[in-house]
């Protein structure tokens, strides 16, 4: 067994996904205290530039015409030999789409143990400890694996990117091979890509919400919330007092009589947080709640909470954002 | 006066009319027959008498509409008595010699007299529904966009059956009422017992005397025949109902209000399929839902006051009893026959409609002939959610938690009684120790965090009151009432099974309950599931307390002025009217009553499975409304602008209320105008245990002073 | 078509989770178990296509509650034609692995053409189960997946990748697929149905044999801090504006 760290990298539509830097930044780390080399590994087919993006020690591509898109039976195929040869004391893939086929099965096929849903890594005097986060983030779990080798499948956002890309005088070294196994009879084909329908915007798509209630006073300043909206990517949500009006379209309606949201952020803004407008937000995975009214119940729910003017927080938000 | 060619004409046509009609008749017995079977023989007798003296004083007309009603009895009184008055016709008809035209004396005379002025009455009475049906247009005889109507409904089948059936009084009526005019006319007499012939008659004697006799025999005709040949007709418009509606009085359900009919017809056990609950097809209602089809007159009554038609959603009671008798018309033959009828959500209401409905009662309340739309709805439901149809979001979600957890909030069971820990008592477990009341608190006011601050008054009331009383902590679980009102017997059955297993394991006397809903269920339904114990709603506790002088009120709030909302279960379902109005009185405070009160209540929207629906209605919701009534009677600006302002309350005696008109108030900009507050929040502050207000009612400066 | 549901019963997440007296895992016995919800949606997909293309579908799981056929009775009122509960000493939350060699030699001798399971479930600490099973089938694996059409032999499967992005992949069968979601919100089953079915149904059992092991020991469970009360901010709207920025570009979500 070598003390490297094997980091699958993802890519999609030419972009390299931001878990890949994630990653490899934590990688790295646990590299050195392993005494080992942070191996990025990258599958694709004449991607070699996005490969090169990547701030490991050392940067391993694969290139073949099966890899050119995802393929969960190639890439199976080609880390599980990747993982025979080297046999790295850590293997790193995301809890994303793309990780999750992928995780379980090398664990069984590889014979290794297995962290999920991990959002903590560290190496205490060269020993792993994973912490995940299970229980729809109700629990965290740290746990050991029983050998010294094992895979792991990390929660996007959960370590910083910047680490992981390349710069700051790191320059890895790239290597370029062919599959190491044959790709000429998988069972999975991939046909194609469906870009998602334009159409009025989904908010239990979004990763982030504008969610604003009766607090922004009137319609004439749900422009302020459309702009920060805008500046994030996103789109506004709201409590059902605001569709009720007619302020913003029912499908933006969070709640018991509306949509369930489960963003990364939920930014709920003049929001009373009454039982049925809970239901619909409970699940986010952080919840930052603006209202004049300390007592407000939606403090109780939220993670982070201040009790300024929404009116003015939005535009000074806004500009933050936008800098 | 009839020539004999005239007698054989009358009496072959009453051969062949009278013959169609009683085959008429046998059909539409043979199509209430296809219904599922129904216990309705019990009381028939004392039933029947009651049904008479109620329709021969057309008592329960007048639950609404009096100006309309009145007229109906003008023409009903009218036409009952011309049952006298037509035999009196036939016999004058085939008897040489009687005449009776002109006598003004004795019995025959006041015959003439009552006659005479009824006629002019049904006259009135039909041209003013005549006016408003085709002049004045009523708004009321018209449907919401969206609610299913069988292609005749739609293309005003209704209003050519009022006209035809309009026209023929007015030409059987009339046309009698002339012929007694001409016979004044031929004898040149006058008779006082027939003011208002007479008075035609007068105009009358300017006719040549050879016009006399051929005019008497055409009015004879025109009103003694035309019966005969209409009477067939009867058979399929909705005047049939003169025979229907007594009927379906009599035969009407005994049971409480709160009792729904069970899901499936008994069956006598060995060995055959379980029959599927509930209705999908016409056959599979119960046979008294078929006799509503024949009953109903297309008033719309029902729809006036259904609070689903009221926020313009898809949903109309009496839409659902006119398709079902459009259809039966068309489908006459066959259906007495055994065919099958297409599923009723393809025809007689839609989905949307079934799922619509609050089951507030109030369209069964007001029906002048008995119907139940109800319970074609319910029935229908209880089939869509055996069959797996797709249910609405929320109501799936709602019944899987309780499915789960035993609650609708999806909690666990050992968060039940988590309100009482804040408490500066326990509250006794029945489960270990006896307890006079055993109270059953019901999920709203356990686990909805905006009501759980009235519930703990309500146990700290009973407390001071020296009540002794205890609740089952984890082992109360949903009364199942609503779940069983959308539709899910099972589960319902499955509830009130574990909640009368619990309560059997208990010692106490009585059960009281905080939210009507369980009261209902527990008072109405759970006797069939072996829980026989007298359950009675706190508010009744109450009010016995303070006439048992054991509840002592210090304060007089006479600064409030409020109105009170009878909910549906306790109000109309449960004759819960006095108490909360006794309580309020005793607290002092000023009362005003919302024009809809009592048995006319209006439902706040929440019942039957709305309040869990996933789906908010775009409308004006019930609750708006409601809160709009409230304000209008309490009348704000009536304090003038001097510093003794009252404050105006909405009072509600039920949890869920709490929560639908909390909202409402919001939603109607109406914060500050009006508070909502529960009536032990006003007993607790006249006893003096200080303001028990909760966050949600955080005392406001209402009115500024 | 043979259609296989591997399923698994999770704490119902609304409880409050309890941390046992070692701090190394929940109090099970405290908690009330629930069908996964992802385990939901593999059933309904099953029974979609079994209606749309005929066969039989066979719900199966292994009995960490000893109340599993709760479970079972509801997914064969949904609709699925078998089920089949594997017993042993195998106490609630047992983990992924030996729940997936389990649930993999029962599932070998059905010779399913389709496996359909849950994507995940919230306590998949040591990995989902879905594609481990394929790896002891030696069988194809696609994940995250919300509608399966079968067709020749083949599936038609669609992958969902962030933003709503969509992945459609042709598989030759027999495979396992991790729904996501059914292409159609799962069935409800009425009361009386699964209690009907409570009565007369048999379900196969399965003796399961010794457990395979996480292959990992978890040594600390904990709850994440900030539940219950927010954590205030202070200060006026520019104050407030840079820390939610700040958060913002921490979780990475700052377009651009
Ligand atoms: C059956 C039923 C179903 C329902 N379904 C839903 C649903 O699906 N979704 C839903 O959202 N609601 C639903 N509701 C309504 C719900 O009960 C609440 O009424 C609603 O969520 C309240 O919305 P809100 O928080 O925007 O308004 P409010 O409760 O009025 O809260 C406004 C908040 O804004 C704060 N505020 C005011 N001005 C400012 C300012 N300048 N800056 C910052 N804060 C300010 C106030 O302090 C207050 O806390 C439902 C209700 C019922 C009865
Ligand atoms: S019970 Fe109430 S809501 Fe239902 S149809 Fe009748 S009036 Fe309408
Ligand atoms: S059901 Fe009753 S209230 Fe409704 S239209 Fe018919 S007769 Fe009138």
């Amino acid at each position: 067994m070598s003390n490297d760290v094997l980091i699958l990298a993802e890519h999609l539509k030419g972009k390299v996904s931001d878990i890949s830097f994630e990653m490899t930044g934590k990688g790295r780390q646990l590299a050195v205290a392993f005494g080992g080399k942070a191996v990025a590994v990258m599958l694709g087919s004449g991607a070699a530039a996005l490969a090169a993006t990547l701030g490991a020690d050392s940067v391993l591509y694969v290139d073949d015409p099966a890899l050119a898109e995802f393929n969960p039976q190639a890439y199976g195929r080609v880390l599980a030999a990747l993982i025979n040869d080297r046999a790295p004391r850590l293997v790193m893939v995301g809890n994303t789409s793309m990780g999750m086929d992928l995780a379980a099965g090398l664990s069984v096929t590889a014979g290794l143990p297995l962290m999920a849903y991990v959002n903590g890594l560290a190496a205490e005097g060269g020993a792993l400890a994973a912490t995940s986060q299970i229980y729809g983030g109700k629990i965290q779990a740290e746990a050991v694996p029983d050998g010294e080798a094992c895979v792991v499948s990390c929660l996007a956002g959960a370590f910083p990117a910047d680490a992981g890309r390349v710069g700051a005088g790191l320059v890895p070294a790239l290597e370029q091979i062919a599959s190491p196994v044959p790709l000429a009879d998988l069972q999975i084909k991939f046909v194609r890509m469906i870009e998602p329908q334009s159409g009025d915007v989904d908010i239990t798509q979004q990763p982030i919400l504008v969610s604003i209630g009766r607090g922004i006073g009137g319609q004439e300043n749900i422009e302020l919330a459309q702009e920060l909206a805008e500046a994030l990517g996103t789109a506004v949500s709201a409590s059902r007092p605001v569709t009720d009006a007619g302020w913003l379209p029912k499908t933006r309606q969070v709640g018991k009589s509306g949509l369930t949201v489960k963003p990364k952020i939920y930014l709920a803004f003049g929001i009373s947080g009454a039982p049925e407008h809970l239901e619909g937000m409970r699940g986010a995975e952080t919840i930052i709640a603006v209202n004049t009214d300390p007592k407000a119940p939606i403090f109780d729910v939220a993670h982070y909470g201040a009790t300024c003017d929404m009116l003015d927080l939005l535009p000074a938000l806004t500009e933050k954002i936008k800098a | 006066m009839l020539t004999s060619f005239e007698k054989l004409i009358f009496i072959l046509m009453v051969a062949v009319f009278g013959g169609l009609t009683a085959w008429g008749f046998y059909q539409i017995y043979r199509i209430i027959r296809r219904g599922r079977p129904a216990a309705r023989f019990t009381h028939v007798i004392p039933q029947t008498v009651k049904a008479l003296l109620e329709v021969g004083l057309q008592k329960p007309m007048y639950k609404s509409r009096p100006i309309l009603t009145t007229f109906h009895a003008l023409i009903f009184f009218g036409f009952s008595y011309y049952i006298l008055v037509n035999v009196n016709d036939l016999l004058e008809g085939f008897l040489p010699g009687y005449s009776t035209a002109e006598v003004s004396a004795g019995i025959i005379g006041l015959l003439n007299l009552l006659g005479d002025v009824l006629s002019i009455g049904v006259l009135v009475g039909v041209a003013a529904f005549l006016v408003r049906r085709f002049i004045a247009k009523d708004k009321r005889l018209e449907y919401n966009k969206d609610v299913l109507l069988l292609p005749g409904v739609a293309q005003g089948g209704i209003k050519r059956d009022s006209l035809i059936v309009g026209l023929f009084i007015l030409c059987h009526v009339g046309s009698r009422f002339t012929g007694q005019a001409l016979r004044l006319a031929e004898m040149g007499a006058t008779n006082p017992a027939q003011p208002f012939a007479g008075a035609l008659s007068l105009l009358l004697r300017a006719l040549p005397p050879s016009a006399f006799a051929p005019a008497i025999h055409a009015s004879w005709w025109i009103a003694i025949g035309l019966i005969v040949v209409f009477l067939p007709y009867f058979i399929i418009s909705k005047h049939v109902h003169i025979m229907a509606a007594p009927l379906n009085l009599a035969l009407a359900k005994q049971a409480e209000r709160g009792r729904l009919d069970p899901a499936t017809s008994p069956t006598n056990g060995q060995g055959q399929a379980l029959p599927l609950p509930g209705a999908a097809t016409l056959a599979d209602l119960a046979w008294p839902r078929l006799m509503d089809a024949y009953a109903c007159i297309m008033c719309n009554r029902c729809q006036d006051v259904c609070p689903a038609h009221n926020s313009m959603r898809p949903l109309s009671p009496s839409a659902l009893e006119i398709n079902k008798r459009y259809w039966l018309n068309a489908n006459f033959n066959a259906f007495a026959g055994g065919a099958s009828s297409p599923p009723l959500t393809e025809w007689a209401i839609s989905p949307e409609a079934v799922w619509a409905c609050t089951t507030c009662y109030a369209c069964v309340r007001v029906c002048p002939v008995g119907n139940e739309p109800m319970a074609d709805i319910i029935d229908l439901r209880r089939r869509l959610v055996n069959d797996g149809a797709e249910l609405d979001s929320g109501v799936q979600s709602t019944l899987e938690k309780i499915g789960k957890t035993g609650n609708s909030f999806g909690q666990a069971a050992r968060n039940r009684a988590k309100w009482a820990a804040s408490l500066d008592f326990k509250i006794k477990d029945v489960r270990k120790e006896p307890a006079e009341f055993l109270w059953f608190v019901g999920d709203y006011a356990s686990f909805d965090a905006r009501v759980q601050e009235i519930t703990r008054t309500v146990a700290r009331v009973l407390k001071s009151a020296g009540v002794d009383f205890g609740i089952l902590y984890e082992a109360e679980k949903n009364s199942g009432n609503d779940v069983r009102r959308v539709g899910e017997e099972g589960l319902f059955e499955q509830l009130a099974e574990q909640n009368v297993a619990a309560m059997s394991k208990c010692t106490f006397e009585r059960v009281i309950t905080t939210d009507p809903h369980t009261l209902n269920a527990l008072k109405n339904e759970y006797p069939d599931y072996g829980g026989k114990w007298e359950t009675i709603h706190y508010t009744r506790l109450l009010a016995q307390l303070i006439d048992a002088g054991k509840l002592q009120l210090q304060h007089k709030l006479s600064h409030y002025r409020v109105t009170f909302h009878d909910p549906c279960y306790l109000g109309r379902y449960n004759n819960g009217f006095n108490p909360p109005r006794a309580l309020i009185r005793a607290a002092g405070c000023e009362f005003v009553e919302m024009p809809r009160n009592k048995e006319n209540s209006y439902c706040c929207g929440a019942g039957g499975g709305q309040i869990w629906m996933g789906s908010t209605p775009v409308g004006e919701r019930p609750a708006e409304n409601r809160i709009r009534e409230a304000l209008a009677a309490l009348d704000p600006s009536a304090d003038g602008a001097g510093g003794n302002a009252k404050r105006l309350l909405f009072v509600v005696s039920c949890p869920k209320d709490v929560v639908m008109y909390s909202d409402a108030v919001k939603t109607t900009g109406n914060e500050g105008k009006i508070e909502v507050r529960d009536i032990i929040q006003l007993i607790a502050e006249a006893m003096g245990e200080g303001r028990l207000l909760t966050s949600n009612h955080k005392p406001q400066n209402a009115i500024p002073a | 078509m043979n259609i296989v549901v591997p399923i698994k019963q999770i704490p119902n997440l609304t409880d409050e989770l309890e941390i046992n007296g070692d701090g190394t895992g929940l109090d099970h016995d405290a908690l009330q178990y629930v069908l996964n919800e992802f385990d939901e949606h593999a059933i309904e997909e099953a029974v979609l296509a079994k209606e749309a293309a005929g066969g039989t579908v066979t719900v199966i799981g292994v009995d960490t509650t000893g109340e599993l056929d709760g479970a079972l009775h509801t997914a064969l009122a949904k609709g699925a034609d078998k089920a089949a509960r594997i017993t042993g000493d195998f106490p609630r939350g047992t983990d992924s692995h030996t729940q997936a060699k389990l649930l993999a030699n029962a599932i070998r001798s059905l010779s399913p053409d389709l496996v359909l399971t849950g994507v995940q479930a919230a306590d998949d600490r040591d990995g989902q189960i879905g594609p481990m099973i394929a790896a002891h089938l030696g069988l194809p694996y696609v994940g995250v997946v919300t509608g399966v059409a079968v067709k020749d032999g083949k599936a038609i499967v669609h992958k969902e990748y962030a933003g709503g992005l969509m992945g459609e992949f042709e598989v030759s069968l027999p495979m396992v697929v991790g729904v996501q979601a059914a292409h159609q919100p799962p069935r409800y089953a009425p009361v009386s149905k699964v209690r009907q079915i409570a009565k007369t149904a048999k379900i196969d059992e399965i003796a399961g044999d010794e457990a395979a092991g996480a292959g990992s020991t978890v040594r600390r469970m904990f709850k994440p801090e900030a539940a219950g009360h927010a954590e205030m901010w202070e200060g006026g709207p520019e104050e407030v504006a840079e820390k939610i920025a700040a958060l913002i570009k921490e979780k990475g979500l700052l377009k651009g």
